[in-house]
């Protein structure tokens, strides 16, 4: 069908250079759903208002007035959803996901690529697991719900405005009742 | 979506465009007919997923074609800088109220691919640089890393030292208070850097590992006639890359654990022979060690360092020097404790207030030189700062803050700064 997303989520992602991947969008999203059967790749555009309201920086698919996601599913019954995105770490790109369970509420974060000199403490999975029950109602922010990580301030800020900007998005799509 | 009409006209106009020669036969007009309602059917179908794609106020359906435009390059070279301005008033002393342009910054980082870049930072200090001024400009770092793996980095160049909270991370968004700490100024000098190689090396579960061979300080070049020594010992002799000896090497670690998040502790050092077979000199090493922890839970921020240095066989490196000023300190050491916390925050915008304390001592300890040709201890100062700073966006800091001096209380200052970093 012509206006239905069937394009994987690896095919909308920046094509910027990574030191190390440490996981594909196959692999994270194998990952963070490891019970579903199938990943339907879709894909939606913002509004003005919507993209001005969440202030996404330049390397964001948001910026460009982009939501790419994959709603995951197990014998017809969709169980979350996840989406990649990117925020500039301190002078670098980092890739990462945010998976929500069925209920919106976060499941989990991954870091798929890092590249700055220092601060990949973001990777750790003690930091990640801070975001796992969050809902997108939550802060979602460094200093409050989010502990910070020293010498990784910008990092940490950085990818906590990414996933809080990927979850209020797709609450938005939740509450259009587009992800059933 | 505006998609929607168009493609309803397009379709239209199409088909009348296809049906007008065939409308003469009936039976071609009834199949034309059927083939319309098929067509107008589906165009429901499309019509009413399109609908069901959309989104309430913030996200609506979208064609994928859009999506190309999300592909970029990035540049290869950032350009980075950092900056302070700042007043500073000697409240007993208004006479001596300075402004300064104590540091601007220029630097670039240039990734030549996936795995190998440069990082580098080049320094102006208060402003202008001539035989008749006051300033200078210095490579405050420039190395090359190649990433060999995920876990592991190699740096080669001119690097700073991974020792305390500051030698690193030491641009002005990232601390309290207009200057630099003392602790981190007078016994760590802040920013020590040395030339040679240095191993990253990331643990898991939080640890961190730096180590390498460089170079170290030189001994030789200390100047007992000076007070440069007793401002900070290491700092007298330290060689940052311009035509530095080399023969003996120094050696650096430091470990580093967050692994709960908001935490840090860590240690490190840095030492070595440092008088490279200078003549006339005796063979002396050099031992500069920290441990700090940082914790911020919620809003707060509190940080704790101890920071000590020493100088072996100072009685042999004296013996010649006395009767001048500086001599070498056996031992030197400071200590601080501060707490900051995010009183404010509005969109950019946020406050936060701090409190410092700190003592530090250049000369807590020297070798005995016999009866009244030993050095006394010097006096360990205290200083506590109260301050805060308001953050204007991430990378723009106005900061104000008062320094009251235990010994040298005709010191106390008010400072007044704007920094930025980006």
């Amino acid at each position: 069908m012509e206006l239905r997303a069937l394009v994987g989520l690896a095919a909308l992602l920046p094509s910027g250079a990574f030191a190390t991947e440490y996981f594909t969008a196959a692999q994270v999203q194998a990952l963070a759903f490891p019970d579903a059967d199938r990943f339907e790749p879709r894909h939606a555009l913002l509004d003005a208002a919507a993209q001005a309201r969440l202030q996404a920086p330049p390397v964001s698919q948001l910026a460009k007035g982009q939501l790419a996601y994959v709603v995951a599913s197990r014998q017809g019954e969709v169980i979350g959803t996840l989406a990649i995105d990117e925020v500039i770490g301190k002078y670098e790109r980092i890739r990462f996901a945010v998976a929500l369970d069925r209920a919106g509420v976060v499941k989990q974060i991954e870091i798929l690529s890092y590249s700055e000199s220092h601060g990949q403490e973001v990777r750790l999975a003690a930091w990640r697991k801070q975001f796992a029950g969050k809902p997108a109602t939550a802060a979602l922010q460094v200093g409050k719900d989010i502990a910070n990580i020293s010498g990784a301030t910008l990092s940490c800020t950085h990818v906590t405005e990414g996933v809080r900007r990927l979850v209020t998005a797709l609450a938005a799509l939740r509450a259009a009742g587009t992800l059933a | 979506m505006n998609t929607l009409p168009l493609r309803r006209t397009a379709i239209c106009l199409a088909l009348a465009a296809f049906a007008a020669p065939a409308l003469a036969d009936p039976a071609s007009e009834r199949a034309l007919i059927e083939r319309v309602d098929r067509l107008a059917r589906e165009l429901e179908a499309v019509k009413a997923e399109l609908a069901a794609m959309k989104a309430s106020d913030a996200v609506s359906a979208a064609p994928v074609a859009a999506t190309s435009s999300v592909a970029a390059s990035e540049p290869a070279t950032v350009l980075t800088s950092y900056g302070e301005i700042n007043l500073t008033v000697p409240t007993e002393q208004p006479e001596a109220t300075q402004f300064d342009i104590q540091r601007f910054v220029l630097g670039f980082q240039h990734r030549f691919n996936a795995k190998t870049k440069l990082i580098s930072e080049l320094e102006v200090e208060h402003a202008v640089t001539s035989a008749d001024d006051a300033g200078e400009v210095a490579i405050e770092q420039a190395y090359v890393e190649r990433e060999i793996s995920d876990r592991f980095s190699l740096r080669g160049g001119l690097m700073l030292m991974p020792l305390g909270f500051l030698n690193e991370t030491h641009e002005p968004t990232t601390y309290y208070g207009v200057q630099r700490n003392f602790v981190e100024t007078a016994i760590i000098p802040s920013t020590l850097r040395e030339g040679g190689v240095q191993g990253v090396f990331t643990l898991g579960e939080g640890y961190t590992l730096q180590t390498g061979v460089v170079t170290g300080p030189d001994l030789s070049s200390w100047d007992a006639t000076s007070t440069d020594g007793i401002e900070s010992p290491l700092a007298a002799v330290h060689q940052e890359g311009q035509l530095a000896k080399a023969r003996d090497p120094s050696f650096f670690g430091a470990l580093n654990w967050r692994g709960i998040p908001g935490l840090q502790l860590g240690a490190s050092a840095i030492g070595g022979n440092a008088t490279h077979g200078t003549p006339g000199f005796p063979t002396a090493s050099y031992l500069l060690w920290d441990v700090h922890a940082r914790y911020s839970p919620g809003a707060w921020k509190l940080s704790a360092l101890y920071a000590q240095g020493s100088f072996s066989n100072t009685a042999a490196l004296n013996a010649p020097l006395v009767g001048n000023p500086t001599l070498f300190p056996k031992r030197f050491d400071g200590a601080l404790v501060e707490a900051g916390y995010k009183l404010w925050q509005q969109d950019d915008l946020s406050l936060e207030p701090f409190a410092r304390w700190e003592q530090f001592n250049t000369g807590r300890r020297y070798a005995d030189l016999g009866a009244g040709l030993t050095p006394a201890r010097r006096p360990t100062e205290r200083v506590t700062t109260l301050g805060a700073s308001l953050f204007l966006s991430e990378g723009v800091v106005l900061k104000a803050d008062y320094q009251f001096f235990q010994q040298a209380n005709d010191a106390d200052r008010l400072n007044l700064g704007l920094g930025w970093s980006f």
